[in-house]
């Protein structure tokens, strides 16, 4: 059986700076994948990368068994990724994005209305139905972004940061769609720093630090005895800076 | 002051840091061509009668009034055209500070002058000073300084106000569209001046109205001043100083005022009613190009400015009697609406991304079949009209219409990949809606390169229709489906090889740049530096030896035969100043070719942090 993700050797280099460093992974089906990394880690490279957002400077990423960057039309509609920060069709309303993407898929109008309603509806985006994208709130970007990976029934969701911004109400209604997705067979891979929420969530976890792998595999092999945060901390090797007080701010 | 200081030295961190070979490249091409303009203001001055009173023929105060109202002008409406002016600094940035409006504006308007455009209109204005030393009068000199200084500061400020007002007309769309129509007026009047000159030359001289208007609008001021100083007429002097210290007192207020509206007002609403009724892909897409040419205002506001620029464009000829530019008054539109939307890629951001996950759908044919659909009705509707009321001819309008059209609508999508300038993504614009990206040099380069490239697609079917008449009209229609055809595929085919680059500019706003000798390998520049190059090193000779130096030598020796030499073809007091003015045009292409191509020393880019 294929994995769901598999990223063999990818790097990026912007200039001098190594963002991503040979980075392997793999994702098997049905798992449910964390990403953690400290800002600027790769996390974001990477993921572009895996799903063919970011041409890699060597390296490749297969989805199923689909080389991303050969057979692109046939991984691509194995995926929905949701991008962090990216642009929308702004001027659209959520209901006419998610209409224009589906018939751009080459879905059939009559599934796509359909899709479209029940996503709008389980997301809770159908109150603000004249609302075009461009006025909405960074949480409802981030649902419609949600409906946009889901629309044509993937059987890979990657996802970077989904939770950033986003409220509780909202995170559980995600977190809920997302387990259900997991449930029914699919697989999911997201990018966090919040440790609790990929522990809460998530049966495999990556660690990923300047560019690199640190650690990978079931979230009990990575975490070992402790939290997650502590093997997060000590795999990063992060100096406690913290501690450090900021003198003006006691009295 | 200090938080003016301030301001003025945070700009100049901005602009150093933002600073590389290309945008360094622009600023010299930039301030030449802006010396080049001042320079020939300040030959105005030497120009005609300088005396004060009614004179025979050129006035050269006339002239000054005439130049420096071109200059406010331009001021006014320049960020208009090149993506909001400069914000460098935004009153965004300073909201969390707590400024009193006043204090804001204050320190944003002294970071103002730091830059190219003011130092270059000081140097216009600089033909104060020399005017008034031809008026032989010493008042006249001393009061020339404070009036240059004054004049500069209001036209800043102008500028200012006058894009802080854009914004605000840009939240609704009667505001939009009427600041469209205003400026569109406002810049084919300005693009058309010639005609006035033309006009005034059949009076002899600068009729008294139109001499006495011009003085009067602020830019005249500074002019009034040093004028009443050579007279003696110290009140009327000071009167007129006394006046754009108000006005700068006044504007400055009214900038405050709107800062603050700026910095708290929302985003413009327009609803979304209509349901989608598209049933394919590429309906799909052009459902979404047709919603978002009605519901953005900015691209209201462009279609605007294209409508009423082509009409004025067209119709001032009738100042002049003649009616005969009528008839293309479509062609025209459509040009100015490709310009508009040169960076049609750009504009939309890293939404790319959409694309680029849905391989095998035609994005590119949509938006064409959009631009067609919002451009090609109107722009019809204007050839036959125009044609109409002249009475034809109709096949050469008809012809160019179509090649045009077909021209623009493949010359737009292709350009916007290939030289795709950055833009900042539409939702995290800030207060100044014109502002689509960092880079407006760039994006000005573009829509001038849509205007030439798109003309040429017109040429095939022109030439054969002023020749044999009605065959052009099927020439016209032929190459503009083949250019909406082959340059779409070949954008399409760009955008299938190179989409993951285009994304990545876009998003961190940085053109992937190769490092190598001193002269850069010419396949290596940025497209846009590749016409910079090409054009300049091509078309340089033009204007610097035959229309410049020969013209010049044929001027000196009385040679009757005119030729094509336009410095010899021009009335006498401007054929020196038309030499000189093709001399320095053609030094300026050859040097912004060599800028271009030329690394004075390689130095590290500044590299965009990873993404992650």
């Amino acid at each position: 059986m294929s994995a769901a993700l598999e990223i063999s050797g990818l790097a990026k280099a912007f200039g001098e700076k190594i963002a991503v460093d040979h980075v392997d992974l793999t994702v098997p089906q049905g798992s449910f994948y964390g990403l953690v990394g400290q800002n600027g880690a790769g996390k974001t490279t990477t993921l572009a990368m895996a799903v063919g957002l970011l041409r890699p400077d060597s390296g490749g990423a297969r989805i199923f068994g689909a080389d991303v960057w050969a057979e692109p039309e046939r991984a691509k509609t194995l995926v929905g990724v949701l991008p962090d920060g990216l642009a929308m069709p702004e001027r659209l309303t959520g209901r006419e994005v998610l209409t224009y993407l589906g018939l751009l898929r080459g879905m059939a109008r009559d599934v796509v209305v359909e899709r479209a309603g029940e996503l709008l509806a389980v997301l809770e985006l159908d109150t603000a139905e004249n609302t075009l994208v461009i006025e909405y709130s960074t949480g409802m970007r981030k649902k419609i972004g949600l409906a946009t990976a889901l629309l044509h029934g993937p059987r890979l969701l990657v996802l970077d940061e989904p939770f950033e911004a986003v409220d509780p109400v909202s995170a559980t209604t995600i977190k809920s769609i997302l387990r259900g997705f997991v449930d029914g067979g699919g697989s999911v891979v997201l990018s966090s720093h919040v440790m609790a929420l990929v522990e809460q969530l998530c049966d495999h976890v990556a660690v990923i630090d300047q560019g690199r792998v640190a650690a990978a595999g079931s979230l009990d092999e990575v975490r070992g005895a402790g939290s997650l945060e502590d093997a997060f901390v000590e795999l990063v090797g992060a100096s406690g800076a913290g501690a450090k007080g900021l003198s003006w701010l006691s009295r | 002051m200090a938080v003016a200081l301030t301001m003025a030295a945070m700009k100049m961190a901005v602009l150093r840091n933002s600073m590389n070979s290309q945008k360094a490249g622009l600023v010299v091409a930039g301030a030449v061509l802006g010396l080049i303009l001042a320079g020939g203001t300040i030959a105005v001055a030497f120009v005609g009668d300088p005396n004060v009173g009614s004179v025979t023929g050129w006035h050269t105060g006339d002239l000054l009034a005439a130049a420096y109202a071109v200059w406010m002008l331009g001021w006014i409406f320049g960020p208009v055209f090149i993506g909001g002016g400069d914000e460098t600094l935004r009153p965004e940035y300073f909201t969390l500070v707590g400024l009193r409006p006043r204090r804001l504006a204050f320190g944003l308007l002294t970071a103002s002058f730091i830059g190219v455009a003011p130092a270059v209109s000081l140097v216009a204005l600089a033909a104060l000073v020399v005017f008034g030393v031809r008026l032989g009068s010493a008042a006249s000199v001393l009061i020339a300084l404070p009036a240059m200084l004054l004049s500069l500061v209001v036209f800043v400020l102008l500028s200012r106000v006058a894009t802080a007002v854009m914004g605000l007309a840009l939240r609704s769309r009667v505001g939009a569209i009427a600041a469209g129509l205003s400026n569109g007026v406002i810049l084919a009047a300005l693009g058309q001046g010639w005609v006035f000159f033309v006009a005034f030359q059949q009076v002899g001289g600068i009729p008294l109205t139109a001499s006495a208007i011009l003085r009067y609008l602020p830019s005249g001021w500074g002019l009034i001043a040093v004028e009443a100083a050579a007279e003696g007429a110290w009140p009327r002097a000071v009167a007129a100083l006394a006046a754009m210290c108000l006005l700068i007192v006044l504007l400055l207020g009214a900038w405050a005022a709107l800062l603050t509206r700026r910095t708290s007002a929302a985003r413009p609403s327009v609803r979304g009613r209509r349901p989608m009724t598209a049933t394919s892909a590429q309906g799909a897409v052009v459902a979404k190009e047709m919603r978002t040419w009605t519901r953005d205002l900015v691209r209201n506001h462009q279609l605007t400015f294209a409508l009423a620029y082509a009409v004025f464009f067209t119709s001032c000829m009738l100042f002049m009697g003649m009616n005969g530019l009528l008839p293309y008054t479509g062609a025209v539109f459509i040009l100015m609406a490709g310009a508009m939307s040169a960076n049609l890629y750009g504009t939309d951001g890293t939404v790319l991304w959409l694309t680029l996950m849905t391989p095998g759908a035609s994005e590119v044919r949509g938006r064409q079949w959009a631009w067609l659909l919002t451009v090609g009705p109107v722009g019809l509707a204007l050839t036959v009209a125009g044609a109409a009321i002249t009475g034809g001819p109709w096949p050469l309008p008809l012809a160019l219409t179509a090649a045009l059209l077909g021209g623009a609508a493949g010359i737009v999508p292709l350009i916007s990949v290939y030289a795709l300038v950055p833009g900042i993504d539409p939702h995290r614009r800030g207060g100044n809606p014109l502002r689509s990206s960092e880079d407006d040099g760039s994006l000005t380069g573009l829509a001038y390169a849509v205007i030439g490239l798109g003309g040429l697609t017109g040429v095939p079917a022109g030439l054969v229709a002023s020749s044999y008449g009605w065959p052009g009209v099927a020439v016209g229609i032929v190459t503009g489906a083949l250019c909406v055809w082959g340059f779409g595929a070949l954008a399409e085919s760009r955008l299938q090889s190179h989409g993951p680059e285009l994304l990545q500019t876009m998003r961190t706003g940085k053109r992937a740049q190769s490092a190598s000798a001193r002269w850069k390998k010419f396949d290596d520049l940025p497209k846009r530096d590749q016409i910079i190059a090409t054009v300049g090193w091509s078309l340089g000779a033009i204007p610097l030896f035959p229309q410049g130096i020969v013209a010049g030598v044929m001027k000196a020796n009385g040679t009757e035969e005119k030729s094509w030499f336009l410095a010899l073809h021009v009335p006498d007091p401007w054929g020196w100043p038309v030499v000189v003015f093709m001399v320095l045009l053609g030094i300026a292409m050859y040097g912004g070719a060599l800028w271009v191509s030329y690394r004075p020393r390689p130095r590290e880019e500044a590299l965009p942090a990873a993404a992650a």
